[in-house]
């Protein structure tokens, strides 16, 4: 094995090489969309023999240095509404409280498996079917990208969000919009991301484009803005707890995430906001489909490692 | 009178058989004598795993078997199982009496297979499975055990991977080679050679091969278990630092 490096955390040799690339493709894609990329990092390091549980915990440790990359580079851009980020992320550390306690529940019914691998393929399914359909009629009838301004005739959904309380104003975003919303969503969010073990963001990019309303350039530094701290909150916990943060493996990835994030970030300015996002969602329909095979395929061996190794 | 002579006569005679079938088994068990070439290997950073090599000796005319083995512990696996039309884990199995690693080379290759005392037939013997597994299914799921284990590369047999030549002392020098995989843990495990006479186990003799963690990895495991709350402090800094550093460089790079 050329270029392999021992990691302590995982117990394994790995080729540095690969791992390098690896972190390059999703900080592209990091940078690229505002998602942490936790949903592509986590079973592409499970498939180079990385232990699950591992590879979850040092992905975070990574998309915590790929965001802050993402989120700086971002700031720059004027790109971060960072009034709303803070409401997602209220939400966001409430839901994800109550996503774990709701997750050891489902662990000691002994079901939380199938429910885990089931909401990843029913929300991969259904925000990548969505967006991929949304964003293919919004090119065909040349739609204009930024869509900033409220629906001209008020729909059931704009009527029910104008009258909540406490309306806010926010100005990167350029909506009106009450404080519960981004809270709630917020929560929602976060009870997903802690039963999926995922940062959240392929999750919060479409609740915030298509709930809050909010244009995409603004949407993928905020989203990267809340990551950031939903995954400096993960890694701590993960490595006080679990001993699973591999920072040697972290640190490739992140070197590899932080430089493909960059090119990532430029490159979303040049793209049309349609385009991402039937970029992004191409991606979770292809890993909707490889988690759904990975399911319905029968297994060479019908036994697994407790805990991922 | 003669009772009481015969029966210290007796007692002698049983002593001396005694002391002579010692002496002989102190003979024996200098006639088997095995080391492993390195008898310590060291994970340091670039550690990509290992090649051993076994060095012994057995008596002329035998066969002999090599066995490496780690120590004997619980494993906690997932049974995985269908549910409707997927795939999932559907209950725990333990499996007792396993060692961690287990590698086995022999001179011959018929030492290894079938009903042989080593090998993975024998192993089998000695592990046992309790939890969500039905009476019937006992042999299906030791088998897929083994096969967990081997995919990990930490079980394997090697039939004939023993050669074997005259020794300047009249007895057969036997050496093997196998490679300790990256993934074994730091441990001291047994590498035992066994002088076989028609199938039959005549003697053994075993020595240490340990394997340590040096250096940075060292280091880093026991920041991670010791000093957890520094480590996970530290992971979140030198990540964020990593992000600026990287963006503040592409700033200075220009390109956009």
């Amino acid at each position: 094995m050329f270029m392999s490096l021992y990691l302590p955390i995982s117990g394994n040799a790995i080729n540095m090489l690969l791992l390098f690339g690896l972190g390059g493709i999703v900080g592209f894609l990091s940078g690229l969309f505002g998602v942490g990329g936790g949903f592509l990092m986590t079973p592409l390091l499970i498939m180079v023999g990385i232990p699950s549980t591992v590879a979850a915990a040092s992905d975070s440790n990574q998309i915590v240095a790929a965001s802050t990359s993402g989120t700086y580079a971002h700031y720059r851009l004027g790109n971060v509404d960072f009034k709303m980020g803070f409401l997602l992320l209220i939400g966001g550390v409430v839901g994800g409280t109550l996503g774990v306690q709701l997750i050891k529940i489902l662990r000691a019914m002994g079901n939380a498996d199938f429910v885990i691998k089931i909401t990843y393929v029913i929300m991969l399914g259904v925000i990548g079917f969505y967006m991929f359909v949304e964003s293919l009629q919004s090119m065909r009838q040349q739609v204009p990208e930024v869509r900033v301004a409220a629906p001209s005739k008020p729909s059931v959904y704009a009527r029910l969000v104008q009258a909540l309380p406490w309306q806010m104003k926010f100005d990167k975003s350029g909506v009106t919009l009450s404080a519960l919303m981004p809270l709630v969503l917020g929560i929602f969010v976060g009870i997903l991301a802690a039963i999926m073990g995922v940062g959240g963001g392929f999750i919060m990019v479409p609740v915030m484009v298509y709930l809050l309303r909010m244009p995409m350039h603004v949407v993928v530094g905020t989203s990267l803005f809340q990551i950031l701290f939903t995954c400096i909150n993960v890694t701590f916990m993960q490595a006080i707890s679990n001993h699973t943060v591999d920072l040697v493996l972290a640190l490739i990835l992140l070197l590899g995430s932080t430089l493909g994030a960059q090119f990532g970030a430029r490159i979303s300015r040049r793209l049309k906001g349609d385009q991402l996002k039937i970029l992004l969602a191409s991606i979770v329909l292809l890993v909707m489909v490889q988690i759904l095979v990975g399911l319905v395929w029968p297994p060479s061996i019908l036994l697994g490692f407790k805990g991922g190794h | 009178m003669r009772d009481a002579v015969e029966s210290g006569l007796t007692r002698v005679f049983i002593a001396a058989v005694f002391l002579i079938l010692s002496l002989a088994g102190s003979v024996r068990a200098e006639a088997v004598t095995v080391k492993a070439r390195p008898s310590t290997v060291e994970i340091s950073s670039f550690y990509q795993g290992h090649e051993i090599t076994i060095i012994g000796a057995i008596p002329a005319g035998h066969q002999a078997v090599a066995e490496v083995v780690g120590p004997v512990g619980q494993e906690h696996l997932m049974r995985k199982g269908r549910v409707g039309p997927l795939w999932l884990n559907v209950g725990e199995i333990t499996v007792s009496g396993a060692p961690s690693l287990y590698f086995a080379l022999s001179t011959t290759p018929d030492l290894l297979t079938g009903a042989s005392p080593w090998g993975f037939q024998a192993l089998m013997q000695h592990l046992s499975l309790a939890g969500k597994v039905h009476q019937n299914e006992m042999a299906k799921f030791t088998e897929q055990f083994l096969e967990l284990k081997k995919s990990e590369n930490l079980y394997a047999v090697w039939p004939g991977g023993l050669k074997t030549k005259p020794a300047d002392d009249g007895r057969l020098e036997v050496t093997g080679k196998f490679w300790l995989p990256a993934n074994v843990k730091p441990d001291t495990y047994k590498v035992c050679l066994t002088a076989v006479l028609d199938g039959k186990a005549v003697d053994q003799h075993c020595s240490n091969l340990s394997v340590q963690m040096v250096g940075f990895p060292a280091l880093l495991m026991s920041l991670a278990y010791e000093h957890a709350a520094l480590y996970g402090i530290l992971a979140v800094v030198i990540a964020i630092l990593t992000g600026f550093i990287m963006g503040y460089l592409f700033k200075g790079g220009g390109g956009h």
